[in-house]
């Protein structure tokens, strides 16, 4: 019997190395070590992103919406289509119930002239109640928090004119918010002023997270949902361009994020209600829902990291590079006509 | 005649076995067409770190599926912060299979670290280390420093223990008795000792699936019973002169002590192995006071009969020198199934001892409530928890 129990303990010992493959595989960690392994790769860090959502066209996708006139009034309307059921893969291998506006987390980025007559079909396609709560000046009936829309195709029409100026975001105020919120269900708005920005290359980053575990802690973090996306697809910009984020903070359950800029400094509008920046530094603080729109520009060309400098979230995925490529149209300026 | 009485051994067997096929139909019938009738209740995946080795900038995580259903593992961290990441053989887990996760990461010794390990459906396991101390590596100088460990722990106390035999000699009957009665004491505390050691490596190694307290109290049982049946036929076959039934029991204490031994060897080979602890000159002592009081248990039975010193000695070995093979298992081939597998057989074969020194006192003496008895198991229990303080 004691040969026994002891021969059959050795085989649950040994299993651990009978099943060993021989096609070697190699991977590069971050600190540049480079590993063989005859098993698979884990790595959400370096291995190109098969995600379904793209972040690389999320970026810079702006909606204007159907446009209309009336009375020389802008109209714009947007259909947006509410569901609950999706499973996405959110990191390499990692599977999350995301709740989406229009398919996805983020939700389209809607984009205004102040002033605009702004209308949204809402739909619900989802198993629970959901709704539209944008941030901004509108009647309280379109406030998107006492007139839940029915699951199953329940509808309503919000409408309200464009304003203030600036980049706000919007998202589902159906209790329990902070569930609502985590699982995905925002977006950003943007107000453009009548008179228009200097033209610039724009771009939008919504700082988010997924609680893939439900712990009332954030597993990932990222710029546009997916970590560590910008550090294997660096976003390509030039030299000497006027760059301009519309960054929005969404992350849940942490009280702050920020983001600050390798190799150069920013211009902040906070909100982007004004068009004096507030501060001209390389590292913002935001707080939930807390936004502003950030414009730069690279004098050198090269690779320069952006990151969350709560270092936690940027080793959790929200870190990513600007390719500054060499811009021939524009010779190199020696003095900062941007700083103001 | 032959021919009905063959029938009727037929008929027998065949009302044995029918049960079983109806059994075997029910259990085929369960899972293949009535299966989406019973599926309700959502099966949650899990997934087991049984083992963190610290190597060369690599930190080497054994993880097993340990839940109802199949698995794939997405993600590895340290310190709750993703790494990049091998697993072998492959990242899918069948239920009960294991794999090994190599985390490239440049730790630094003694800090504690949390490994993290993140399965598809985002759900995250993770285990704590006190303090990163680099996996130890199998050499002949390294067995031969567990060696003397193991000598130190297990040979040299029970030897000491066993110079005691003459004292026990020379003091009258109801000394004897007593120290009978502190051998019980001694015994049932080491019991217990080992059981609760299992408990604990259970707790922290084992998924509630392998119901490792329920694993521990089977194995001690069955243990108990192999080596209770297998003492009485040996006892009673062979024509025992009334000068070798104690040099019997003796051998059979011996061989009980020696298989605690063997789980003690195992915990402090392990815990040098995984780098748990730092193996202090001071536990030593501790297990040595501890284990002197073994040597007390194997003289007691001995002392009132003549038996050669070599016996003796060779009792002390097989009680003692276990403790070196215990770290070399411990240290070099650590793992939790084999430590509780060790702790429980070792716990049985301790109570079975106990009790046939009880039938032993009680066939002298028809009476076992005496003073002598009572306190000598008390205060054996009580040598055995003060010396325990000290492990």
């Amino acid at each position: 019997m004691l040969s026994a129990i002891i021969g059959i303990s050795t085989i649950i010992v040994f299993s651990v190395f009978s099943e060993a493959q021989l096609e070697p595989k190699v991977f590069v960690t971050h600190s540049g070590q480079v590993i063989q392994t005859s098993g698979d790769v884990l790595d959400p860090l370096y291995t190109a992103s098969t995600v379904e959502f793209d972040p690389g066209k999320y970026l810079r996708d702006f909606n204007y919406g159907r446009i209309s006139e009336l009375n020389g009034q802008t109209i714009r309307e947007f259909t947006i289509i509410a569901e609950d059921d999706k499973i996405q893969e959110i990191s390499p291998g990692v599977f999350y119930n995301v709740w989406t506006f229009n398919g996805t987390v983020p939700g389209p980025t809607i984009r205004a002239t102040e002033g605009d007559l702004v209308r949204i079909h809402f739909i619900n396609n989802g198993s629970k109640s959901h709704t539209m709560h944008f941030h901004g000046i509108h009647p309280a009936e379109m406030d998107g928090v006492f007139e839940a829309v029915g699951p199953g195709g329940g509808q309503f029409t919000y409408e309200f004119e464009a304003g203030p100026v600036g980049v706000h975001p919007y998202h589902c105020h159906v209790m329990p918010l902070e569930e609502h919120i985590s699982h995905g269900l925002y977006g950003v708005y943007i107000v453009d002023p009548k008179e228009e920005r200097p033209p610039a290359d724009e771009m939008v980053m919504v700082l988010n997270g997924f609680d893939t575990d439900f712990d009332t802690e954030n597993n990932f973090y990222a710029a546009n949902s997916i970590p560590f996306y910008y550090q294997h697809h660096p976003i390509q910009i030039k030299t000497n361009e006027l760059i301009r984020i519309y960054v929005v903070n969404m992350v849940e359950f942490d009280p702050i994020n920020n983001l600050h800029l390798h190799g150069n400094l920013y211009n902040y509008y906070p909100t982007g209600t004004s068009t004096v920046p507030s501060t001209y530094t390389d590292m913002i603080t935001l707080s939930q829902t807390e936004r502003g729109i950030m414009e730069f520009k690279y004098d050198y060309p090269g690779k320069y990291l952006f990151h969350a400098h709560k270092v936690e979230f940027s080793e959790k995925g929200w870190v990513g590079i600007f390719l500054v490529n060499d811009n021939p149209d524009q010779k190199s300026q020696t003095g900062i006509d941007y700083e103001n | 005649m032959k021919i009905k009485k063959n029938y009727s051994k037929v008929k027998t067997i065949a009302s044995g076995i029918i049960p079983f096929g109806f059994l075997v139909i029910m259990i085929l019938y369960l899972i293949g067409p009535s299966s989406d009738l019973l599926e309700f209740g959502v099966s949650l995946p899990e997934i087991t770190i049984e083992k963190i080795e610290f190597i060369d900038s690599e930190i080497h995580v054994t993880v097993r599926n340990t839940g109802p259903i199949p698995v794939k593992i997405a993600m590895a961290d340290v310190n709750d912060r993703i790494q990049s990441a091998a697993i072998e053989p492959d990242k899918s887990l069948e239920r009960f299979e294991t794999a090994l996760v190599r985390i490239p990461f440049s730790w630094n010794e003694a800090e504690p670290y949390t490994i993290g390990i993140t399965l598809d459906d985002g759900v995250r396991f993770d285990k704590f280390i006190e303090a990163a101390t680099p996996a130890i590596k199998s050499d002949y100088k390294l067995a031969g420093f567990f060696a003397i460990i193991g000598t130190y722990v297990g040979i040299i106390p029970v030897m000491i223990g066993l110079l005691w035999l003459p004292f026990i000699k020379r003091i009258g009957k109801n000394k004897y008795n007593f120290f009978l009665a502190l051998t019980i004491g001694l015994l049932v505390f080491l019991g217990i000792d080992a059981m609760l050691e299992g408990f604990e490596v259970s707790k922290e190694n084992f998924s509630t699936n392998f119901n490792g307290e329920l694993l521990i109290i089977t194995i001690t049982l069955l243990s108990f019973l192999g080596l209770y049946y297998s003492a009485e036929k040996l006892t009673s076959r062979t024509s025992l002169t009334a000068s070798s039934k104690p040099l019997a029991i003796g051998l059979m204490i011996a061989i009980g002590i020696g298989l605690h031994n063997l789980g003690e060897g195992l915990a402090i080979g392990a815990a040098i192995g995984l780098g748990q602890v730092a193996l202090s000159t001071f536990l030593i002592v501790g297990f040595a006071l501890h284990n002197t009081t073994e040597g007390i248990a194997i003289a007691s039975p001995l002392a009132k009969t003549k038996s050669p010193i070599s016996k003796i000695i060779i009792l002390g070995l097989i009680a003692g020198s276990p403790a070196i093979l215990g770290t070399w298992i411990g240290g070099f081939f650590y793992s939790p199934y084999t430590a509780i597998v060790f702790l429980s057989i070792g716990a049985g074969a301790i109570f079975q001892v106990a009790l046939v020194i009880l039938k032993w006192l009680y066939q002298s003496e028809q009476k076992l409530v005496q003073a002598s008895i009572v306190s000598g198991i008390g205060v054996g229990m009580l040598i055995m928890y003060l010396t325990s303080i000290l492990v």
